[in-house]
């Protein structure tokens, strides 16, 4: 799932007809000033970063006059919000609100089809007032081969209790949000508040999350991305890891988060590394990261991953493991294995290596483990016995 | 006979020519299974290990058809025209090998799949594996089949391709064989989730138990609970969801597979493993707990 700052958001729905507070980002405090003299005071002022519930948390500020924006902007400026540092602002015009209301359309994984969300009480905290099932929101599923048609809107706001005037056109925006959805491969669109200011709807929270598989079909919004994946900024070493991963990317798939604990990952595939990480856990043992590998990586890919995973800071072991493969040729791992080793001048005799590797090419795979002094397991060995045995050998029998 | 097939099907493989495909096209072949004809818009008229390529599923089909299944290995952009085609010329089972799929054209094919009456398991699978029947669809025991699937009393049903493999490497290890293993995909939208998948092993007079392997993510752990309670089940199912210290990970951080996504509560393994164990599953704690629960349901002591 990929963000894009609210900014960026509300240039994609102003140019679909989306009404949004005038407003500029700024970079250093006189910008902000100088936005705010020319939209005229008051303003409110924003922390740009890719998260919602930023009023809750102090990122949201209102300021008289152009000097109180400056000062806003100093505030909120290099501080950090959700794991994200704040490098901009947006500052905005202070709008007089009606009446705030929440729209969303998201994916919805458990109907299989997008769904919109439609409630008279938006704003702060929306989210803990849909807990209360007076205030739960109007639900209209979407098909997602046939546009709605106008009267299922009206029937979402009305069964929401809008009426009137005000009824039609937040059903008109609500049209024009849903096409935005749909051309924009979003999986989460949501206008929070969707004011209604004089009578008309204007978004004046934004937030936007786009599929990143669809990223390929939609150059312009790909630039505009920024990434979230991790829920905190990747580390020295995972941006290290991406970059291994982006290398011949449809040859071998690579995943690394790193851990603060001392048993270095190297393990695949999708579930076969839950089953490694949630057995060493088991056993007792703490990872120093977790490191997916599948999908046939070539013998250089794995190399540099296995450089990557020895690097993290108390690293004290090392586990190589996969189910037994359906495709991964365990050679190739092997040769990477015992190149990095190599590279960076370590002897697994010394320094804990356990190896559970089994499936294409594994013999061959066993004879470069064994003879780099790597301890390799295969038939006779499950993939928790290869779990436990690194946890042994890593902390002694005690752990 | 099997819980797909009633006879060994004629199968299309589409995106034949890809690099993947072709080392399948070649396994599948080596195993028994009839792959009748390929598909790849661009390339009609080659050959791939004696197996005829055409330009379009209609042309296949004439010449080679009809088709019983179809083996979708295409790039991800293109696997919703891929889908679309294959059910437009009637073929009514479907696997979809293709990973990275977007999910606004995940839910399109399978929206398509579902007003057909269609069986497709994916998107993001490794395969089906029938080994009674010797019917590989997909990468799904590679070179190998034998090597970790021989026929037998056990069904599995696993999110992830390469557990499919590990548990009928296991059970053979032990003795037990597999009636029919499904590797359902591991993304967030999937066309066979387990709630409809294990009652037709619990309908299979050739399979015993059946074991499921979950992750993190989603609601389908919660939706098999809700199929065992209403009765749909009528033999042991073991049950594994992985991902029990997850909670190392920053959140809403994607590993292993593209919907192990934890959000809060919802997605939990400790709380799937609970909804499960209410339910009347074997609720296994580990993957060689998960073989000691079967070898158990089905009478056998284990070796592991």
């Amino acid at each position: 799932m990929a963000r894009l700052l609210e900014q960026d958001v509300k240039a994609l729905l102003q140019a679909r007809d989306i009404p949004v507070p005038r407003g500029a980002a700024a970079s250093s405090a006189q910008e902000a000033a100088d936005i705010a003299s020319g939209l005229g005071a008051p303003v409110v002022v924003k922390a740009l970063v890719p998260a919602n519930r930023r009023g809750l948390g102090g990122g949201v500020l209102i300021a008289a006059a152009p000097e109180q924006a400056a000062a806003a902007a100093a505030a909120l400026l290099g501080s950090t919000f959700a794991g994200s540092d704040v490098e901009q602002v947006l500052v905005e015009e202070r709008l007089e609100l009606d009446r705030e209301l929440f729209l969303s359309v998201v994916l919805d994984d458990d109907r299989g089809l997008p769904v919109v969300l439609a409630s008279r009480h938006g704003g702060i905290d929306v989210e803990a007032s849909f807990e209360d099932p007076q205030r739960a929101p109007a639900v209209l599923e979407l098909d997602p081969w046939r546009n709605a048609l106008p009267f299922q809107f009206r029937r979402l706001w009305r069964s929401a209790g809008l009426e009137g005037s005000e009824l039609l056109r937040v059903t008109d925006l609500t049209r024009r949000a849903v096409d935005a959805f749909f051309e924009l491969d979003a999986t989460t669109l949501e206008l929070n508040p969707l004011a209604l200011v004089a009578g008309q709807p204007v978004a004046v929270g934004a937030l936007l999350a786009v599929d990143d598989l669809a990223l390929p079909r939609h150059r312009d919004l790909a630039a505009l991305v920024v990434a979230d994946e991790l829920g905190r900024p990747p580390t020295a070493l995972e941006r290290k890891a991406a970059a291994v991963a982006a290398v011949d990317p449809y040859r071998g798939t690579a995943r690394f988060i790193e851990l603060d604990g001392d048993i270095g990952l190297l393990v695949g595939g999708g579930g076969g590394s839950l089953v490694f990480f949630d057995a060493v856990r088991r056993a007792g043992g703490r990872p120093a990261c977790y490191t997916e590998i599948g999908g046939n990586p070539s013998a250089d890919k794995v190399r540099e991953l296995t450089r990557v995973v020895l690097s993290c800071p108390g690293v004290r072991g090392l586990l190589v493991g996969h189910n037994i493969t359906n495709n991964t040729q365990v050679d190739l791992v092997a040769q990477g294995v015992v190149a990095a080793l190599a590279d960076l001048g370590i002897d697994p005799r010394a320094f804990p290596v356990v190896a559970r590797e089994l499936g294409t090419n594994d013999e061959e795979g066993r004879r470069l483990f064994e003879q780099a002094g790597v301890e390799c397991r295969g038939e006779e060995s499950t993939m928790e016995h290869a779990a436990r045995r690194i946890v042994e050998r890593v902390y002694g029998s005690a752990a | 006979v099997s819980i797909f097939f009633s006879t060994p099907p004629q199968v299309l493989i589409q995106g034949i020519t890809g690099r993947e495909a072709r080392m399948v096209v070649r396994h599948t072949l080596a195993y028994g299974t009839n792959v009748a004809a390929g598909v790849t818009p661009g390339k009609g008229g080659d050959v791939i290990d004696a197996v005829p390529v055409f330009d379009t599923i209609e042309e296949a089909g004439s010449a080679c058809g009809p088709f019983d299944a179809t083996l979708v290995s295409v790039p991800p952009l293109a696997t919703l025209d891929a889908v679309a085609e294959a059910l437009a010329c009637g073929i009514r089972f479907l696997v979809v090998a293709t990973e990275n799929v977007p999910r606004h054209d995940a839910v399109r094919l399978l929206a398509l799949a579902r007003e057909a009456g269609a069986t497709l398991v994916g998107p993001n699978s490794v395969g089906v594996l029938v080994p009674g029947m010797r019917v590989k669809l997909g990468a799904i025991g590679g070179q190998q089949p034998e090597r970790a699937f021989q026929p037998g009393q056990v069904g599995i049903v696993s999110r992830s391709g390469g557990l499919t493999a590990e548990i009928g490497f296991q059970l053979r290890r032990n003795g037990l064989g597999v009636s029919t293993a499904v590797s359902i995909g591991g993304d967030a939208l999937v066309g066979t989730p387990p709630a409809k998948l294990v009652p037709k092993f619990a309908e299979d007079p050739e399979t015993d138990a059946v074991v499921y392997v979950g992750e993190p993510g989603t609601r389908l752990e919660e939706a098999l609970a809700d199929a065992l309670e209403e009765g749909q089940i009528s033999k042991p199912v073991v049950a594994l969801v992985l991902g029990r210290f997850v909670a190392d990970f920053p959140r809403g951080m994607v590993f292993g597979h593209a919907a192990a996504i934890v959000e809060g509560q919802r997605g939990d393994p400790a709380a799937k493993l609970q909804r499960l164990r209410e339910a009347g599953a074997l609720v296994a704690e580990s993957l060689d707990d998960a073989l000691r629960l079967v070898q158990r349901a089905i009478g056998r002591e284990t070796v592991l």
